[in-house]
C-alpha cells in the first residue's frame, strides 16, 4: 500500500492520527522535500515518527518514481507531502503510476494553505483560480499568470498567489554539462512578489497609457486569424486588451500570509501600493502567499461581504486608515462600528 | 609620422596577399628595403616579415606581420591620385600575409584592417586556388586589389620563353585574376578589375628587387618622344604596335607591305629587359656598358667586377627599384581609409546607418567616438601577454581613458561580453618591433596593450555608449582536424590549460576545449596549422612536454529524411508536452548560414523574404523561426509552426536553450548537428508557470530534438578537403592510386598552358588526409605539390542507426572515443509514449 500522506502547514505534530499510524506502519518513509518545505528539521520528523525519513528530491520522485515504488505491492510505503497531498501541488503522477503498477493507494488529507486562507478573513467560497508566480529573470518574466489575475478581479473573486521556492536549482549551463551543482535554496519573500506584480501591470497597462479614455472597453482587437495568435514570435509588440486596469495599486487591496500555522504566523493587509513601500525584513522568514482581494471590478462591486473586510482590516498596516478608505470607495465596504 | 597619421587621406593600409611560394614576403622586402628599414643589398634575401624561427626554417609565413612606412611620391605625380590628397608624402601601412592556406584565417584579420590589397601571382603557377580565395576574401571585405606579376626573371632565365610568349603568359594571368574579381566583384566596390595600362598591374621579380609598372616605362619613353605620359600608357599593351620606318602607331600586327610589327609592349618594356639580361649572362662586357648607358643606370665602382646573376640583379635593382614603382603603384591606385571607410562602413559596422558610430567610421573623424576593431592578438615578449592588434575606424586610441571594450557575444544595451577599462599603451607595429607612439587617430593600423585579457580572439573597442559591435569576421576555413593533447607531467596540468588559454588567443583560428571526457582538445584547420600550433603550445605557451594523440576530424550529424512520425516528449513533471519534427535543411541554406548570408540578426521580415525568394521556403514560416544553432549562429533552425498556442512564448527561451543543447550535441554521437530544420508541431503545457520553468521545458525540447532527429533517417557528415595539386603529367599516375586509396576523386584537371605542369583538383576526406602529403611524395618521386583546404561537409552514405553498418560502426568508435556508451541511441530513449 502507498500512502501518500499530508504534513500540514509547519511541524511535526500537524500531521493526522491517521497518518501517524500509517508512517509508524511503513517499511519507507520518503519526504517530498521540493514543492514546499517543512519549518523544522528532518531529524525532528525521525525523532517524532520513530522512523527513518528518506528525502526524495525532484529528480527522485519525477525520474526514480520506481524506486519509490519498489515493492509497494507487498509492503507499506509513505510518501510525506508538505501541506496536503492533492491540494496545492499535486502529485498525481506518482498515484497514477502506482495504480497503473496494481499497488494500493491512499491518501490521507491535512491541512492546506489553499485551505488556511480561511485565516484572512476573507471566505473560501468566493476565492477564484489559483496563480502561481514564478522567479522573474532578465530574460524570462512569465505574465501569462496576469490573465488569470484579471478573470478572477473581473468577476470580483479573491486569488491566491503561491510564490515560488527554488530548491536544489541547477543553472542552465549546469543542466547541459550534466554537473549535480544547485544553487541555495531560495524563497520568493512578498516584496519580491509585489515588485513582479506590479512590473506586469505596468508592463500590460503602462501609466502613460492610461488616460482616462477609459470607454474603449473590451477593445479585444479583431479576431484576424493568423496574426492575432497568442504565441505570436514578437515579443516587441505586445497588443493586450486595451481596458483600464483592475490592479490600480491604490485601489486594489492585498494581503500577504507569513510562515501561516507557526507560532510567528504574520497576517498583513493594506492596499498594493501601501504594501509595496514594506521590505522584505518586515515580512520575515519563509513560507508566504499573496492574496489579492477581489471586489473592485464594475461587476465585482458589492461581492466583498462586510464581515470579510472586517476581519481582513484587522490586519491592515499603518492603522488601516488606507485599507477602509480603499475599501469604501472601491469595493463599497464602510467600516462598521463594533 | 605622427603628423602623416593624422592625414588619412594619405595613409595607405593595404595587405599583401597570394598563393603559398608566390613570393608575398619577398616582394614585401624590396618595399620594406625602400623604407629603409633593411638595408637594399639583403632584400630579398632575408624576408624580414618572417619574424618567427619556424617560419625562417620552413621559409613559409605562418602569422601576417604589419610594418609601417613613409613613402614620399614625385610631386609630378600627385596630379594622378584620382581621391583627395594633401601633400606628397604617404604613410603605407603594410601587413604581409600567409599564403598557405591552413592560415588563412590570418589573411581574414589582416584583411579586415586594410582597404588596399596587393595580389602577387607566379608567372609561372599563374592563378592558384589560394590566390583565388584570398582575392575573394578581399572583394567581400570590400578591399581594393593591384595586382603584380612575380618572379618574372624566371620566365627569362629558367624557361628562356620569347617575348610574345611572355607577354601572352602575363595576359593569361592578368585574365584569369579578372575573371575572379568580376566574379566576386561588389556592385558598391565598382569596377575593381586590374588593367597594365591603367598602371594597376605590375610585374618584377621580388627576389632581384625589381619591378615595373607600365607608368614607369610611359613616363621615361615620353620625356624621351616629348608625348604625354598618358597617353602612351595605353598604347603599351594590347594590340597596339609601332612602326619604326613610318614612326606611326598601328593596331595592325603586319604593316603595310604585310611585315610582321612587334608589338609595343614587347619592343619598349620587354626589349631593354632581355637585352640586359642577355648581355649579362652571356658576359658581354661592352654591350652592358653601352646598355647601361643608353638606360642611365650608373654602377658604383665596386659593383663593375660582379658577374653574372649578381650583376643581373645590381643592374635591374638600379634600372627599375622594385620598392619605387610598388610604392607608387599602391599609393596612386589603392584607396585611403578616408575614401575607403565611406563604401566599407556597411559592411563593418553591424549598427544603424546614421547613428554617431557609423557616421564617424564613414567620415573616418578622429574627432568622433572611438571605434577600433581588434582582429587578432599578437604575442608580445612578455610571456602570456598580447597586443591587441586593430584598426581606428574613427576617433582617436590613446592611453589613459576607459573605453568599452565589446567581444563578439556583445549585444547593445546588455551588459554581457563587455568591460570597461582604459588602454595602458598604444604602439605601432613595425614587423619583429614595435615603437610607442602616444596616441593613433582613424584610419590606422595600432597595437593596443593591455585590452588582452578581456578580449578572446577579436573585438570592438569604443568609447560611444550607443556604439553596435563592428561586424564579426568570417573564415573562410574553419577548424576540422584535432587531436587531444595531455601533459606528460600530470602536475603540469595547470600550464597546459593556461597554454591552450594563450594559443587560442594568438591565434584566430585555433579552437580548443576540454571534452566530457576531460581530454584537452585543439582543433585547426589543417595538419600544417595543428602542427605549428603544437610546437607553440609545447615550446612557448604553455612550456611542457606534450602528449599528443593522432589526429582525429569532428563530424556532424544530420538528417536525410523527414520524420516518420511526430516525436513527443513529456516534462519530468508530466504536465507539459512537446511534438516535434525534423526535417533536412537545403545544403545551399546550411552554406548561407555557415557563409552569414543568413544570419541571426538579420531583420526578420528581410531574411524570411530572402529564404522565400532563394531557398523556396513558406514567407509565413521563415518569420517565424526562433533561432538558430549551435551557438546561436549555426546551420540548424527551430521553427514554431504551432496554430494559437497558449503561454509558448513564455516557454520559448527554455526551448531555445534546449535546441541549443540538441544542436551542440546530437543524438548519434554527439557532434554538432548541421542542416537539420526543427518544428515545433505542437505542445501542451502547464497553465502555471511555476509547472514550466526552464528546467522543466529545456531537458523536455531537447529530448523531443533527439527523438525526432533518430526518426528522420540520421546521418552523418564528413568534412572534405579540396585539394590542388601541381603535377607534371609523368606523375599523374601516383597521384590517382593515391587518392583512390584514400576515398579521394579528381573532378578537374587541366594542362597549364605553356608548361608541362597539370593542375589536377580533387575532393578528399579530410579522415584520409592525414599522412598524405608525405605518400603523394613518395608516389610522384616528390614532383606534386598539393595544397589542401577545407572546401564541404559531405554526406556518408547509410545511417548510424542502421544495425551493424559501416556508419555504425564509426559512430560507436567516436562515442567510445568520448567515453559515452558505445551503443548508438534508438529514438525510444528520448521519445515518451502518450
Amino acid at each position: 500500500m502507498l500512502y501518500v500522506i499530508g504534513l500540514g502547514l509547519s511541524d511535526e505534530k500537524d500531521i493526522t492520527v491517521k497518518g501517524l499510524e500509517a508512517v509508524k506502519r511503513s517499511e519507507r518513509v520518503y519526504l517530498e522535500a521540493y514543492t514546499s518545505i517543512l519549518m523544522i528539521d528532518k531529524d525532528k520528523l525521525e525523532e517524532f515518527y520513530g522512523r527513518e525519513v528518506i528525502l526524495a528530491t525532484r529528480e527522485t520522485v519525477e525520474l526514480e518514481a520506481d524506486s519509490i515504488l519498489a515493492n509497494a505491492d507487498t509492503v507499506d510505503i509513505s510518501f510525506l507531502v508538505v501541506g496536503d497531498p492533492t491540494a496545492a501541488t499535486t502529485h498525481t503522477d506518482l498515484l497514477l503510476r502506482a495504480q497503473s503498477k496494481g499497488i494500493a493507494c491512499q491518501v490521507i488529507h491535512n491541512a492546506s494553505i489553499m485551505t488556511a486562507l480561511g485565516s484572512t478573513g476573507l471566505q473560501l467560497y468566493n476565492f477564484g483560480q489559483t496563480l502561481s508566480l514564478p522567479f522573474y529573470t532578465d530574460s524570462w518574466r512569465p505574465g501569462s499568470w496576469y490573465d488569470r489575475l484579471e478573470e478572477n478581479l473581473k468577476l470580483g473573486m479573491h486569488t491566491c498567489v503561491l510564490l515560488d521556492i527554488k530548491v536544489r536549482e541547477q543553472s542552465e549551463e549546469d543542466m547541459i554539462k550534466g554537473i549535480m551543482r544547485y544553487g541555495p535554496p531560495r524563497f520568493m519573500n512578498p516584496a519580491t512578489a509585489i515588485e513582479q506584480i506590479l512590473y506586469t501591470e505596468n508592463e500590460r497597462h503602462p501609466p502613460s497609457k492610461l488616460k482616462p479614455t477609459s470607454t474603449s472597453t473590451t477593445a479585444d482587437e479583431p479576431a484576424s486569424g493568423s496574426t492575432s495568435r497568442s504565441s505570436s514570435p514578437d515579443p516587441t509588440m505586445p497588443h493586450y486588451p486595451t481596458y483600464p486596469t483592475l490592479l490600480d495599486p491604490a485601489r486594489t487591496l492585498i494581503m500577504t500570509l507569513s510562515r501561516l500555522g507557526t507560532p510567528t504566523q504574520l497576517i498583513l493587509s493594506g492596499t498594493l501600493a501601501e504594501m509595496s513601500e514594506l521590505t522584505e525584513e518586515d515580512f520575515g522568514g519563509p513560507l508566504h502567499s499573496v492574496v489579492i482581494v477581489g471586489g473592485n471590478s464594475d461587476k465585482g462591486k458589492g461581492r466583498l461581504h462586510p464581515l470579510e473586510a472586517e476581519y481582513a482590516g484587522r490586519f491592515a498596516v499603518n492603522g488601516g486608515e488606507e485599507f477602509w478608505r480603499c475599501a469604501k470607495e472601491d469595493y463599497g465596504v464602510e467600516r462598521e462600528s463594533i | 609620422m605622427h603628423s602623416l597619421m593624422s592625414k588619412p587621406t594619405n595613409i595607405r593600409n593595404m595587405s599583401v596577399i597570394a598563393h603559398v611560394d608566390h613570393g608575398k614576403s619577398t616582394l614585401t622586402d624590396s618595399l620594406v628595403s625602400k623604407a629603409g628599414i633593411i638595408a637594399g643589398a639583403k632584400a630579398g634575401d632575408m624576408r624580414f616579415t618572417d619574424t618567427r624561427q619556424d617560419e625562417i626554417d620552413r621559409g613559409i609565413t605562418i602569422k601576417s606581420t604589419a610594418i609601417s612606412m613613409y613613402f614620399e611620391l614625385e610631386k609630378d605625380d600627385v596630379a594622378d591620385i584620382a581621391q583627395k590628397t594633401e601633400g606628397n608624402e604617404f604613410l603605407i601601412n603594410l601587413i604581409d600575409s600567409p599564403g598557405h592556406v591552413d592560415f588563412s584565417s590570418e589573411v581574414t584579420a589582416a584583411l579586415r584592417v586594410t582597404d588596399g590589397a596587393l595580389v602577387v601571382v607566379d608567372t609561372i603557377e599563374g592563378v592558384c586556388v589560394q590566390t583565388e580565395t584570398v582575392l575573394r576574401q578581399s572583394l567581400t571585405e570590400r578591399v581594393k586589389p593591384v595586382l603584380v606579376v612575380n618572379k618574372v626573371d624566371r620566365a627569362l632565365l629558367e624557361l628562356q620563353i620569347s617575348k610574345e610568349d611572355l607577354y601572352q603568359t602575363f595576359c593569361r594571368t592578368i585574365e584569369s585574376v579578372n575573371v575572379v574579381i568580376s566574379t566576386y566583384a561588389d556592385e558598391t566596390l565598382g569596377d575593381v578589375q586590374v588593367f597594365p595600362e591603367k598602371g594597376t598591374v605590375a610585374f618584377g621579380s621580388g627576389l632581384h628587387g625589381w619591378a615595373f609598372t607600365l607608368r614607369q616605362f610611359a613616363t621615361r619613353y615620353a620625356k624621351k618622344f616629348g608625348v604625354d605620359k598618358n597617353k602612351l600608357m595605353p598604347k603599351l599593351w594590347g594590340d597596339n604596335y609601332f612602326n619604326p620606318k613610318t614612326k606611326k602607331w598601328s593596331t595592325k600586327p603586319t604593316d603595310a607591305d604585310g611585315k610582321p610589327l612587334e608589338r609595343a609592349f614587347n619592343s619598349f618594356v620587354l626589349d631593354p629587359i632581355y637585352r640586359i639580361f642577355s648581355a649579362v649572362m652571356d658576359f658581354k662586357k661592352e654591350e652592358i656598358t653601352t646598355l647601361l648607358e643608353k638606360l642611365e643606370v650608373k654602377l658604383l665602382p665596386e659593383e663593375k667586377d660582379l658577374e653574372g646573376k649578381p650583376l643581373l640583379k645590381t643592374i635591374m635593382r638600379k634600372f627599375l627599384p622594385a620598392g619605387d614603382s610598388l610604392l607608387e603603384m599602391i599609393v596612386i591606385n589603392l584607396p585611403s581609409p578616408a575614401t575607403a571607410q565611406r563604401y566599407r562602413v556597411e559592411t563593418l559596422y553591424e549598427g544603424p546607418m546614421d547613428d554617431e558610430s557609423a557616421i564617424a567610421i564613414r567620415d573616418c573623424d578622429p574627432n568622433g567616438p572611438l571605434m577600433c576593431y581588434v582582429s587578432k592578438m599578437v604575442p608580445t615578449s612578455d610571456k602570456g601577454r598580447f597586443y591587441a592588434f586593430g584598426r581606428v575606424f574613427s576617433g582617436t586610441a590613446k592611453a589613459g581613458p576607459k573605453v568599452r571594450i565589446q567581444g563578439p557575444n556583445f549585444v547593445p544595451g546588455k551588459k554581457d561580453d563587455s568591460f570597461i577599462k582604459p588602454i595602458q599603451r598604444t604602439v605601432l607595429m613595425m614587423g619583429r618591433y614595435v615603437e610607442a607612439i602616444e596616441d593613433v587617430p582613424a584610419g590606422n593600423i595600432v597595437g593596443l596593450v593591455g585590452v588582452d585579457q578581456f578580449l578572446l580572439k577579436s573585438g570592438t573597442l569604443t568609447t560611444s555608449e550607443t556604439a553596435h559591435n563592428m561586424k564579426v569576421m568570417k573564415f573562410s576555413v574553419s577548424p576540422v582536424v584535432q587531436v587531444a593533447v595531455e601533459c606528460k607531467n600530470p602536475a603540469d596540468l595547470p600550464k597546459l590549460v593556461e597554454g591552450l588559454k594563450r594559443l587560442s588567443k594568438s591565434d584566430p583560428c585555433v579552437k580548443s576545449y576540454m571534452a566530457e571526457t576531460g581530454e584537452m582538445i585543439v582543433a585547426g584547420a589543417g595538419e600544417l596549422h595543428l602542427e605549428i600550433c603544437l610546437n607553440d603550445l609545447e615550446n612557448d605557451h604553455a612550456g611542457i612536454p606534450l602528449k599528443k594523440s593522432d589526429p582525429v576530424v569532428g563530424y556532424k550529424e544530420t538528417v536525410q529524411a523527414e520524420s516518420s512520425m511526430v516525436a513527443l516528449s513529456k516534462s519530468q513533471n508530466k504536465h507539459n508536452r512537446i511534438y516535434m519534427t525534423a526535417a533536412p535543411l537545403d545544403e545551399e541554406l546550411s552554406k548561407a548560414i555557415e557563409t552569414g548570408k543568413v544570419a541571426p540578426r538579420d531583420d526578420f521580415k528581410i531574411r524570411a523574404r530572402l529564404m522565400a525568394d532563394e531557398f523556396g521556403w513558406d514567407v509565413t514560416e521563415a518569420r517565424k523561426i526562433w533561432c538558430f544553432g549551435p551557438e546561436g549562429t549555426g546551420p540548424n533552425l527551430l521553427v514554431d509552426t504551432t496554430k494559437a498556442v497558449q503561454y509558448l512564448n513564455e516557454i520559448k527561451d527554455s526551448c531555445v536553450a534546449g535546441f541549443q543543447w540538441a544542436s551542440k550535441e546530437g543524438a548519434c554521437a554527439e557532434e554538432n548537428l548541421r542542416g537539420v530544420r526543427f518544428n515545433i508541431m505542437d505542445v501542451t503545457l502547464h497553465s502555471d508557470s511555476i509547472h514550466r520553468g526552464t528546467g522543466q521545458i529545456m531537458p523536455t525540447t531537447r529530448r523531443v530534438m533527439l527523438a525526432s532527429q533518430l526518426l528522420s533517417t540520421p546521418g552523418l557528415q564528413e568534412p572534405m578537403f579540396l585539394v590542388e595539386i601541381q603535377v607534371p603529367e609523368s606523375a599523374q599516375g601516383g597521384v590517382y592510386s593515391c587518392l583512390n586509396v584514400r576515398r579521394g576523386h579528381v573532378f578537374h584537371s587541366e594542362q597549364r598552358v605553356g608548361t608541362p605542369m597539370y593542375t589536377m583538383r580533387a575532393y578528399l576526406p579530410v579522415s584520409e588526409s592525414f599522412g598524405f602529403n608525405a605518400d603523394l611524395r613518395q608516389a610522384t618521386g616528390g614532383q606534386a605539390f598539393p595544397q589542401s583546404v577545407f572546401d564541404h561537409w559531405s554526406l556518408m552514405n547509410g545511417t548510424p542507426i542502421e544495425k551493424d553498418s559501416k556508419l555504425q560502426a564509426l559512430t560507436v568508435s567516436i562515442r567510445t572515443r568520448k567515453g559515452l556508451k558505445p551503443e548508438v541511441p534508438t529514438y525510444d530513449q528520448y521519445y515518451d509514449k502518450l
